[in-house]
Parts: C-alpha cells; structure tokens; sequence
C-alpha cells in the first residue's frame, strides 16, 4: 500500500512541478500559484462540494457558512465529516486568518461582500489566494449570461490551482456527456415558460438573467420568466408573475421553510390561483446545491428535464 | 473672533485647574491603553495572553521576546485586532467631540454628528458603491464614496441654509434634518434597486462595524481629527459664548453665524471620515457629552476632550463585546452602543432620581 502511494506521490509533484506556476482568472484579477495550495477553505455547501468532487478534502483545513443557512444534505455531511465549520455563516478576517489557510474559494455574496471585511484585497497580505465563484462575479460589474460553462470553468480552474487538471478534464467531460444524453430530444428553448421561487411572500424572490437556476433552465429548454432581469438574485412584484403566466414553479428548497410550506403558500394566494403552474400543480423542488452552481447542477438539469417533458412543454 | 473678553482666572486656580487637568488626563489615558489591551486580546480566535503581550513587546522593541507563536496569532493581532482598537478609538474621539461642540453650538442637547445630514450622505455614497459601482478605486472605494457623500451633504446643508438665510440655530437643525431625509430616500432607493442578497452589507454598513481596520487606513481619520479637534478645543471659549444665546454671543464680539457654521463644517469633515471608516455608529456622538458634562461640569474644555477620551473607551468596548457576543461572527457595532449605551443611560436617569 505504501509503495504505490509514494509513487503516486512522486508522479503527482512530478507533474505538479512541470505545470506551475499557474495562472488563472478569477473575476477581473489574474491570480498566479506557485505550488498547488495545502491549506484551503471553501464557503458554501455548493463551493465546498466543488472541492470535494475534485478529491480535494486532504487540501482543505475547514470549511465555513453552511450550517447556518441549514443547505447541508447527509451525503455532504460525511464529505466534510472531519472538517471544522470555522464560521456557520460569513467568517470574518480573524477567523480565516487564525486557521492559517493559503486559500480560500468563495464568490460575492458567497461569503465575501463588496466593500466588505473579507475580500482578495483584504486576504492578500495575509498570504490567503482567494478564488472567486465566476457566477458571482456580476456582483463586481458586467458579466456575460449564465450557462452550464460558469460553473464548468471554476471546476475546471480549481483543476489547475490544485493540479488535479486531468481529474478535472473527466469530470466535466462526464458532466457535459450527461447533460448532452439528458437534453438529447430536447428542442431549445421549446420547453415551458419558469418561474424560480426562492423564497418571500409580500415579494417572491427569484432569480434573474445571472442566477445559476437561469442556466439550469435553459439548458433543460424551458426560459425562466424573468430572464429579462437583469440581475443574478432579485425580488419582483407578484404582479410580474401573475402576467408571464409561468407553466412550471422552481422551489429551491434550503433553510427553515420547508418546499411543502412554500408550495401551500403559491397553492393558497388567491392572487396566484390562475397562474398555469398553480393551476395544474406544477411544482419542481430542487434543493440549494443543485440550485446554485455546483457539481449537482447536472442532476438539476436532469431533474428538469423530467419535469418539463411531463409538463408536456 | 480670537480675542474673546473673557474673564480671566487667578494664576493660583489656574495652576491647579491645570494641575487637576493633568491628571484628570493621565486617568483618562490609563483607562483608553487598558480598553485597548483588553480590545486586542479577546477575539473569535482564542490567542493566549502571553502570545498577545509578545507580540506587542517586539513590535516595541525588536527581539525582545523568543517568538514561539503561530505567524497567524501574529498576524491576528498586529494586523487585525490592534488597527481596529485604534480605529474604534479615533471613531469614537472624533464623534464624541463632534457631539459635544454641535450640542454647544446648536443650543440643542439633541443634536449629535448623525442629524445634519453628514451621515445619510456618507450613507448614500458608501451604498451607491457597495450595490451599484464596484470597487471601482480598489479597497478605498466606500471609504472614499462615503467620504465624497458626506461633503457633498455638507456642501447642501450650507447651501440650502444660506438660500433660506438659515442663521440661527433651529433653521440650521431643520435644514439638516431635511436634506438627511431626502438623502436616506435616495439611499434607500439604491438598496431597493440593488441586489437583496447584499443588502445585508448595507444593514451592516449602516448600523457601522470597525472590521475594515487596517493600519495604512488609519491615517485619514487621524488626519482630519487632529487638527480639527485641535481647532474645535481652541474654541472652547467661543463654544461657551454660543451657550448663553446668539445675542449674548454676539455682544462678546463673536461673528456667531460664521462661526457656527465653521463648527458645523469641522463636525461635518471629522463625522464624514469617520463614517467613511466604520459606518454610522450611533449613540455615541449623541450620549458620551451628556455623560461627560454629569462627571465634569459644563465647560467646553473640559467636555471636549472629555467626550473624545469617553468616546474613544465607550467604542473600543463596545466593538470588543461585538467582536466577542455571537463570535465567530461580528456583530454590527451600532446594535452594542444603542443597546449598552441606551441601558446605561436609562439606568442612570433611574439612579438621579
């Protein structure tokens, strides 16, 4: 057993050696590594899961903000069972700096805030290389519209960070196949017209042209309603969605409202009652991690596909 | 104008006024370097006492003690807790001394650094950046924004109150209070257009936080305190006059339109540096000179640097116990004041009576 983990250990920073240093684009910052991290946090359940799908859990000290938004499933509770929360919801400076970490993967409003407390600038001098969620980086200024690619890239630049490309390569690869069988009779854009529920009752919360669930969407041909917003999460008026009359509603489901009481409250607004969803009870619950951009989203777009087709969009 | 006829006091009582001032001043030190060691070592991170004083003493003096500690204990305390101590002191100096010579000024115990509009400027330039613009200037962005804000509310208060030909104190109040509400509208409607996943950052921001101390930052808020507080102590006497009455004032030879206005314009400058770096903190601009004035009488000399010494200690704790209350977690500054603070003062009032 040892022997073949030492070699494997030699071949790994044999090539590791011939790659770096590595360059990657992380929002508008080229962020260079010199050697493949060792000490990493990840924030959120979708950034952490990230880590994990590329075997990346020995590379990581701690992970922070996902117990406090309650988004955990069983089966990533045993992929970060040895790891500490270091912070339940966004860690502050302290708390990252005195886990002594070399880097750290997290987006705007995914556990640093603009202007805020913990951003790369803030990191930096303390030695902490952050890469940032490319979904996030509208938050920083124009973006191009979602696709399934915004969240193949990160993949696939945590790939390079962490000198794990080849692993990375496969895994969207695979992702890319599934997708592909997935939506092979499905005709874009063909599909129902969306409507995202995350949450809120005076106003729905949902989300616009730069929210991951966008990408979801279309990819499994239907078009979220509010694709024309030009934001990634927003709040709209009922009214809005009352008139765009959405053929299907997408829970995301996480936190202490549970999908059942989100749809009761859809079913029981008097004012939603002639909405096509409501009327004919099409309710598609896709749980946060596959929600925002992450490995699972490839099961979403399965998942949606599904739905859509027994929608008879 | 300078040469105010005021009375002059005895050489004898002057040399123990002195006297008694020195060491009231001594005390006052004393306490703010206690409130700033007590500040450093606590934190979300547990870092052992000794690690806390060794770090100090060879920042002090280099060698002085075996470094034996993790560089990140270092880094947490040199780099993190202890700019931030001295931020919250700079903050809460400058805001309890901006309240006590707008309350001279005004002849209104309610006035306080946040009501003439300073700080819903400061807001509306530090949200435009933090929801709409980007750090589009690197990490002093909101800094420089809010700072940019609240001159220009500044610069509006003076202009609305020149066209109104607001001179007296009242039409001055009411005319910063005017603008501030249009100002918190079109805040207000910059956080309604943003993104509401950041909106927090807005709710934080407003109810103020010290977690962007660095050391390079220091500087600005030391920059604009010092002379203007220096200037602001220097008219301690004039700041006397205007409390018997703008007639009063003026018949001891000061200009008092002119003069309250530079106040409010040294106010403005030092709240709006000051917000630029922590947000709005309330309470203490509004209460440390009332609680100055129970404790030392109400001359402006001794409430000045009375409120700016209480100001700074009552922020240093008050970010300690919001550092320490739901850690990991910060939480907002303004909810410890507000809440200590307005306690304190109930329980107070309650004791008086």
């Amino acid at each position: 057993m040892r022997v073949p983990t030492a070699i494997a250990a030699l071949l790994l920073s044999a090539t590791a050696a011939a790659a770096y240093p590595v360059t990657v684009r992380s929002c508008d910052r080229d962020v260079t590594f010199d050697a493949a991290p060792a000490r990493a946090i990840a924030n959120d359940v979708n950034l952490t899961e990230m880590m994990l799908v590329l075997g990346l859990r020995d590379r990581m000290v701690g992970y922070t903000g996902i117990s406090g938004w309650k988004t955990l499933d069983p089966a990533m509770r045993e992929g970060v069972a040895e790891l500490p929360e270091l912070s339940a919801r966004y860690p502050s400076r302290e708390v990252l700096v005195g886990a002594a970490p070399d880097f750290f993967f997290a987006g705007w409003n995914y556990g640093m805030t603009v202007g805020g407390e913990v951003t790369p600038e803030t990191l930096a001098p303390f030695g902490i290389a952050v890469y940032e969620l490319t979904e996030s980086c509208i938050h920083l200024g124009p973006r191009d519209p979602v696709s399934m690619e915004t969240m193949y890239v990160d993949v696939l630049n945590l790939g390079r960070i962490f000198g794990v490309e080849d692993r990375a390569q496969a895994l969207v690869a695979g992702w890319r196949d599934r997708v592909a069988r997935a939506t092979a009779g499905v005709e874009p854009g063909a599909g129902p017209r969306v409507f995202v529920y995350d949450s809120g009752e005076e106003t729905p919360f949902t989300a616009g042209a730069y929210a991951m669930p966008t990408a979801l969407i279309e990819a499994a041909g239907g078009r979220n309603v509010m694709d024309d917003l030009p934001k990634s999460w927003a709040t709209v008026g009922w009214e809005t969605v009352v008139a765009r009359d959405p053929q299907v509603i997408v829970i995301v489901d996480y936190g202490d409202v549970t999908a059942d009481q989100k749809i009761a409250f859809l079913r029981g607004n008097p004012a939603l009652a002639g909405i096509d969803a409501v009327r004919n009870g099409r309710f598609v619950v896709l749980p946060y991690v596959e929600a925002t951009p992450g490995p699972r989203n490839v099961a979403a777009v399965e998942t949606l596909v599904a739905r859509f087709a027994a929608a008879g969009g | 104008m300078d040469g105010l006829p005021l009375p002059r006091r005895p050489a004898r009582a002057r040399g123990l006024a002195l006297s008694v001032r020195a060491g009231l001043a001594l005390a006052a030190g004393g306490v703010l370097l206690g409130a700033v060691l007590l500040s450093v070592s606590t934190g979300a991170v547990p870092v052992p006492l000794g690690t806390v004083w060794g770090v100090l003493l060879n920042r002090l003096w280099p060698g002085a003690v075996a470094v034996g500690w993790p560089p990140g204990h270092e880094a947490i305390v040199w780099q993190i807790r202890f700019p931030r101590a001295l931020l919250a002191a700079l903050v809460g100096a400058g805001l309890g001394l901006t309240g006590a010579a707008l309350q001279a000024v005004t002849r209104n115990p309610l006035a306080d650094p946040h009501l003439l509009g300073i700080s819903s400027g400061g807001a509306l330039g530090a949200i435009a950046a933090l929801l709409h613009t980007g750090l589009f200037l690197g990490l002093l962005t909101v800094p420089l924004m809010a700072f940019a804000g609240a001159l220009g509310a500044t610069a509006l208060v003076l202009g609305v109150a020149r066209a109104a030909r607001a001179t007296s104190a009242d039409r001055l109040v009411l005319a910063g209070v005017a603008v501030s509400f249009v100002l918190m509208a079109a805040a207000n409607l910059l956080i309604v257009l943003g993104d509401p996943r950041a909106t927090h950052t807005v709710v934080f921001w407003m109810l103020g936080g010290l977690g962007l101390a660095q050391w390079p930052h220091l500087l600005f808020p030391l920059a604009v305190l010092v002379p203007a507080g220096l200037w602001l102590l220097s008219r301690a006497p004039a700041l006397d006059a205007m409390g018997l009455g703008d007639e009063t004032a003026a018949s001891l030879g000061l200009p008092v339109a002119r003069f309250r206005l530079s106040v409010f314009v040294a106010g403005a400058l030092i709240t709006g540096v000051m917000v630029a770096f922590s947000g709005i903190i309330g309470f203490v601009g509004l209460m440390m000179p009332h609680l100055v004035r129970l404790a030392v009488g109400g001359g402006s000399a001794r409430v000045l640097p009375g409120s700016a010494f209480a100001g700074a200690a009552f922020l240093i704790a008050a970010d300690t116990a919001a550092r320490t209350a739901m850690a990991p977690e910060d939480m907002p500054i303004g909810i410890v004041t507000g809440l200590v603070g307005g306690l304190f003062v109930l329980w107070l009032m309650a004791r008086r009576d």
